[in-house]
């Protein structure tokens, strides 16, 4: 963890595929912008240069053609090169004809000089094309940057060779240059800020399966779902399938391994019978100690197989159980099982009503309930179910269903003692006496209620409020 | 009274017939479920007690083919599985009562006396005609209180007839639901303990009637 907080950029680096994406694919884009910018100032700059140097090649033909010897041996124009931008003074733009040799004096400058000299260092030169220009850039008498451009030539007849050099002010070339580049550094941001934009959407869209993937799981843990059930792209359903592989291997080894714990407790059920009779018929003391022995077997056989029922129970949640069936099923099979008290069964109960939980532990509570009230009911056994509408969040309804005798009913102080486990009211009767305190367990789990009360033809009433709902497309029965 | 056991377990059947045997009844016992069905499909048993996890042929299944051949005697079942659907299960495939494993000897005695009660349409465990009483519960007999001491097979005998009473019963039926599958079968040895019985009784309510039985009349019934 301490790693984590000293360098998170480093961990987001190892750990986040879709930073990998991001970097890279950016990181990429981004290079690619600045080359592609590069090359197409590069580009331009050459263009304009050229067109730049045609203007001057113009005026250096011009001078060519127009300067000759006068005959005092000067230097001289011809015609006039037509061009006032060399008439103007130290603006940048000049031609100079002068004579190679150091200490010559045959020169002329145009206007623009004035009294000044263009004097270049003397490697500027050294570079020539195949025409014999040489081409460059440097400073000029008044602090401008020029464009350079001299050609050596003797005139015909002359003695001595003779510098040609036409110079323009490269800040009209920069300044192009520079409004161009910055076009394009605008637009080539926008462009990567799009590219960047882009990558970040196909990222997140296309890591959101893996998002999807996680939530699955999730679900699947936490008993939801019980395999990945989610259409995923093709390059993660070889994983899906695989993790639901796994995943029902492993509930096959769960419910392998539980459904045992049942068979091993049911069958030690039988051997425990015959163990506990055979020592009640003799009357010694071991026997005495095999019998207390066999009991305390036989509670720990129900204590794995409640254990077992309840993990059981805990794999599959989300489970709904119709109420109506139970009641009607435990009824008749009561009935049956008390046919000769005749009792008078009366069912009042919504047929929509729904129980948000295991259908078993339904009937085992509503089980247990009908099956004291049939015990000790003379006349009369009541069962009334119904709907308790959401108080808080949609979804968290109730289901109320109270079970009623017209028995000799439960004392008040009594009532609390019923519902803990191990402390048996009546011996009288045949059955495990445990009937409440396992409803009360049940209804804790699900985080009900239960109450013991007086019912109206004085016997026990019993209500249990249970999570429920009542289905909208009730089945028509 | 005769019953049947169908447990697969050897040790619990054994005790079983032995407890049933003790309080008054003849039993026969069968191991599997296959044996099981045979012997209740054959043999007329005024009650079975059956186990449901039997071999070759599970308790649901003989219970169910019992009652689609119309064989309507009561059957208590015996079974691992206590939960309420299995319960429901048992009920609805035909069975009249329910005892969980491991149970009390003790209930299955209750449980089996009070199905043959209701079968019979008594109410009570305690069965009267005239000054006869008879005590399911005990195995007891007093006539006007007085306690008479009768050995098992008139035991029987008297219990079967109280249990049909102002019924003419045949020999045969007496033979078949007093006498266990293993016993030498005389219908001749029946006139004799009737005769026994009436003696001990020292009462005219057993009366023989000729070519078809005999009936136990209730006194109060025929007034």
């Amino acid at each position: 963890m301490a790693w984590a907080i000293v360098c998170p950029i480093q961990t987001m680096q190892h750990r986040s595929l879709a930073f990998r994406l991001i970097a890279t694919s950016a990181g990429w884009s981004i290079l690619i912008l600045v080359i592609a910018g590069y090359l197409f100032s590069s580009l331009f700059r050459s263009a304009v240069e050229r067109t730049f140097d045609e203007r001057l090649l113009l005026t250096l033909d011009g001078l060519l053609a127009n300067i000759e010897y006068d005959a005092t041996g000067q230097l001289t124009e011809a015609a006039d090169l037509g061009d006032s931008r060399y008439v103007f003074p130290l603006q940048g733009w000049y031609w100079q004809v002068s004579a190679l040799e150091e200490n010559s004096t045959t020169e002329i400058r145009s206007a623009s000089l004035l009294e000044k000299r263009l004097v270049f260092p003397i490697n500027a030169y050294d570079e020539r094309d195949d025409n014999g220009l040489a081409r460059f850039y440097e400073m000029g008498p008044e602090g401008h940057r020029l464009r350079v451009i001299e050609q050596k030539y003797e005139i015909d007849g002359a003695a001595e060779a003779l510098s040609f050099v036409v110079t323009g002010n490269s800040d009209e070339l920069e300044a192009e240059i520079a409004a161009f580049d910055q076009t394009l550094l605008v637009t080539l941001s926008i462009l990567a800020a799009g590219l960047v934009m882009a990558v970040l959407l196909q990222v997140r869209f296309g890591v959101q399966p893996l998002h999807r993937l996680r939530a699955g799981l999730v679900n699947v843990r936490k008993g939801d779902a019980e395999t990945l059930k989610d259409e995923f792209p093709i390059e993660l359903q070889p994983v899906v399938q695989e993790l639901n592989a796994l995943l029902q291997a492993n509930k096959e080894i769960v419910d392998r391994a539980r459904t045992q714990v049942g068979n091993l407790a049911h069958a030690l059920k039988t051997p425990l019978s015959v163990v506990r009779n055979e020592a009640e018929q003799a009357e010694t003391a071991s026997s005495r100690k095999i019998v207390e022995q066999a009991k305390i077997m036989t509670d720990q056989v129900g204590l794995y197989l409640d254990r077992a029922r309840r993990a059981a129970r805990a794999h599959a949640p989300g489970a709904v159980s119709d109420v109506l069936p139970i009641i009607d099923s435990l009824v008749r099979t009561l009935k049956r099982i008390y046919v000769q008290k005749t009792l008078v069964v009366t069912v009042e109960t919504d047929q929509s009503l729904r129980f948000r939980g295991e259908r078993q532990d339904l009937e085992e509570m509503i089980g247990n309930l009908l099956d004291n009230a049939f015990k000790w009911a003379r006349r009369e056994v009541v069962v009334r179910t119904r709907f308790q509408a959401p108080t808080q969040a949609p979804g968290t309804g109730s289901i109320i269903i109270i079970v009623e005798d017209d028995g000799p009913g439960l004392p008040r102080e009594q009532r609390e003692d019923a519902l803990v486990r191990g402390r048996r009211l009546d011996e009288t009767k045949p059955g495990s006496g445990l009937g409440l305190s396992i409803v009360a367990e049940t209804v804790a789990m699900y985080e009900g209620d239960i109450r013991l009360g007086l019912s109206g033809a004085g016997g026990l009433q019993v209500q249990l409020t249970l999570p429920g709902s009542k289905s909208l497309s009730a089945k028509s029965r | 009274m005769r019953l049947l056991v169908v447990e697969d377990d050897a040790d619990l059947n054994r005790q079983l017939v032995a407890a049933l045997s003790e309080a008054g009844y003849a039993t026969d016992a069968a191991f599997d479920g296959e044996a099981g069905h045979h012997l209740g499909d054959t043999e007329p048993y005024d009650a079975v007690v059956l186990d449901l996890g039997l071999p070759v042929m599970d308790g649901v299944s003989v219970l169910e083919s019992w009652r689609r051949n119309d064989r309507t005697m009561p059957v208590l079942i015996l079974t691992a599985r206590d939960r309420w659907s299995d319960k429901v299960a048992g009920i609805d495939a035909g069975a009249d009562d329910y005892v969980a494993k491991p149970f009390h000897m003790e209930e299955v005695l209750a449980r089996i006396r009070a199905l043959l009660r209701r079968s019979a349409g008594h109410a009570s465990s305690e069965l009267h005609c005239g000054p006869i009483m008879l005590d399911t519960k005990s195995a007891r007999v007093t006539v006007d209180g007085r306690a008479i001491k009768l050995t098992s097979l008139e035991y029987r005998l008297l219990a079967y007839l109280m249990h049909h009473m102002n019924r003419v019963i045949s020999r045969t039926e007496l033979v078949e639901h007093l006498y266990d599958q293993d016993f030498d079968r005389d219908s001749n040895t029946i006139e004799v303990f009737v005769g026994r019985l009436r003696k001990k009784l020292d009462l005219d309510l057993l009366e023989t009637v000729r070519g078809l039985g005999y009936r136990l009349s209730d006194p109060n019934d025929a007034a």
